[in-house]
């Protein structure tokens, strides 16, 4: 982890944008809030009114306009979809000078490409966040373009770490973070409706099995961050001596739940490769 | 202290090995007796100086501690013949598996009020004294006899008493352990070979590896899941091999394989403690050969005509003179 201080009083006058107002933008704001960034200090854009009223809730002032969000801002997250990032960049490109730091959320855009359609020298970073950000529990992993510095990461892990846990890493590490954490909620949220569903078999009405499943994950995954336990150990813990649980994970390995799931990240982790490739082909150049 | 052997195949001859090399007991005070004189074991009990008989009697009367190390369904044939040979200084401890405490207690209890029994699970490697030993104490045996049993059998490998209903569950687990080991190493010197390495290098690397990794794990404190992952570099060659291993099923076929192991177990307990058992069931010449000892009568072993009863308390007594 990176020892680098960064100063909250800068960090309080320092003005954060977001081109594009979907939930990750959202999520990501909420987590800078809860920081020393005052909604003042921040601006959001997006073509239509649509996604701004939760952001005007907050504080935080809304704009249509790209290049004026640009040119208000010294931190920028480019957090539109893939296919509208050159775009985007494309539009603002002129108004980036020495002070920007650049961020972007876009799935499978690499630092390649959005370095190609920046000003040479542009401070990049790229950010892959997961959906419970929403909520400040998210699994972020940001990388560094060839201009970002050291303390630019380190603004950014100290902008975010309301967010959830951020850790920095190389480039090559966000597709799998993908695999494991983007995508990872879901194969969660699969666990989470089957557990329900086998409970529903059993007897249990639909809406409390539910429930009981949510809070399970929930309070399995808080004992598992905070206990610093191998998940192996916690597992053993669980199990009594021929009790019901050591029967359930029987079954479950029965029906290879563990390679099924090693698999699923290897999956998303090479469509996200793929993905990558693709965009970087289409990623116009100036 | 004296130990006797009804019994002199494999487990025996394993036991003996291996205290032998501990050097906790003589072999000169070691006695073993089996009516088959041809087995490879029996003629290894004698290389190394263990006085062997034909006489179960004899056995007995030569020895303190009294090990049974024959067959589930033999136990009762020599239960009935020894029966009247037991003295208060006897520690029976029977080898057999599935075969409860309470059946051989109820056994001896027709020729003595208060029988030292004790139940012992014990596997292969007791040979090069790393065994796996679990036991459980009999109604009249005490925490002394516990403790010698114990000192015998720490000194081949790991031993512990537990209670008696476990000793299905450690069968399937250290009991036949040994057996999937063996399994797991042959094949990985099979993967070996088929990548390039010669035989006995393989099976010697893979046997090496196994021991090795058990070594690690039992003098760490930490989980194995967590020394697994401390093998595993990121994208490395090691992960890989897991995910192969987990698609295959692996941990779910080793659950199953040592459930399997200790149903069976439960199993044999059963057909034991059903009081008949068919003649086929035991080899004709044991049969014969424990019929032909000195003072054994027919009706003395429960032999009736048209099936075997086993721990029928209907069998007449022979009482010793």
């Amino acid at each position: 982890m990176s020892q680098i201080k960064t100063d909250p009083e800068m960090e309080s006058q320092l003005k954060i944008g977001f081109i594009g107002a979907g939930n990750m933008a959202y999520g990501i704001a909420k987590g800078i809030l809860s920081g020393d960034v005052l909604p003042a200090n921040m601006k959001v854009s997006a073509p239509s009114s649509r996604n701004l009223g939760r952001f005007q809730e907050l504080g935080i002032a809304v704009t249509h306009s790209n290049p004026e969000l640009v040119c208000s801002s010294d931190v920028v997250f480019v957090a539109v979809k893939p296919h509208l990032v050159p775009l985007v960049l494309n539009e603002v490109s002129q108004h980036i000078t020495q002070r920007h730091i650049i961020v972007s959320v876009a799935a499978g855009v690499t630092l390649a490409t959005l370095e190609d359609l920046l000003p040479f020298n542009s401070a990049v970073l790229r950010l892959m966040p997961n959906l419970p950000c929403l909520v400040q529990e998210g699994a972020l992993l940001f990388s560094r373009g060839s201009h970002a510095k050291p303390e630019d990461g380190a603004l950014l892990r100290s902008l975010l770490h309301r967010c959830g846990l951020v850790e920095e890493g190389p480039e090559a590490w966000i597709d799998i973070h993908t695999g494991l954490s983007g995508s990872g909620v879901a194969f969660v949220y699969l666990f989470a409706e089957a557990l329900a569903e086998g409970a529903v078999k059993m007897g249990m009405p639909s809406a409390l099995a539910h429930s009981i499943a949510s809070q399970t994950v929930l309070g399995a995954g808080r004992l598992l961050r905070d206990s610093g336990k191998h998940p192996s150990q916690l597992r053993s813990e669980v199990c009594t001596p021929g009790g019901t649980t050591i029967y359930g994970l029987h079954t479950l390995e029965q029906g290879g739940v563990r390679a099924a799931t090693m698999s699923a990240v290897e999956s998303a982790t090479e469509r996200a490769r793929e993905l990558g490739q693709k965009s970087a082909g289409v990623g116009c150049k100036k | 202290m004296s130990v006797g052997f009804i019994g002199a195949g494999q487990l025996a001859h394993a036991l003996v090995r291996g205290f032998t090399a501990a050097g906790v007991i003589a072999t000169q005070r070691i006695t073993a007796s089996s009516p088959d004189t041809d087995l490879p074991t029996v003629m290894g009990l004698r290389k190394l100086g263990v006085n062997l008989t034909t006489s179960n009697k004899e056995t007995v009367s030569k020895s303190d501690v009294l090990f049974l190390a024959v067959k589930p369904h033999i136990i009762p044939f020599v239960l009935d013949e020894i029966g009247p040979d037991i003295e208060d200084r006897h520690l029976i401890v029977s080898c057999a598996a599935g075969v409860t405490i309470s059946s051989i207690e109820k056994k001896l209890q027709q020729y003595r009020p208060s029988p030292k029994v004790m139940r012992c699970m014990t596997n292969t490697p007791v040979v090069v004294r790393e065994g796996a030993t679990v036991y459980a104490t009999g109604t009249h045996a005490e925490v002394e006899d516990g403790k010698l049993l114990e000192q015998l059998m720490a000194s081949v490998g790991y031993c512990t008493e537990v209670e008696e209903d476990l000793i299905d569950a450690v069968t399937g687990l250290s009991g036949s352990g040994p057996a999937y080991a063996f399994t797991a190493v042959d094949a990985l010197a099979d993967g070996g070979v088929k990548m390039g390495l010669p035989r006995r290098l393989a099976v010697r690397l893979g046997a090496q590896a196994l021991m090795g990794a058990a070594r690690m794990l039992l003098d760490s404190e930490q989980h194995p899941g967590q020394l697994k992952d401390n093998v595993c570099s990121p994208g490395g060659a090691t992960i890989h091999a897991l995910h192969v291993m987990e698609s295959g099923g692996f941990r779910s076929l080793l659950i199953n394989a040592v459930e399997a192991s200790c149903i069976r177990t439960r199993e044999l307990q059963f057909l034991a403690d059903q009081e008949k058992i068919s003649p086929a069931a035991i080899k004709k010449t044991t049969l014969d050969k424990v019929l032909q000892q000195p003072g054994v009568a027919a009706a003395g072993v429960g032999v009736r005509s048209g099936g075997i009863s086993l721990f029928s308390s209907n069998s007449p007594r022979t009482k010793k003179n």
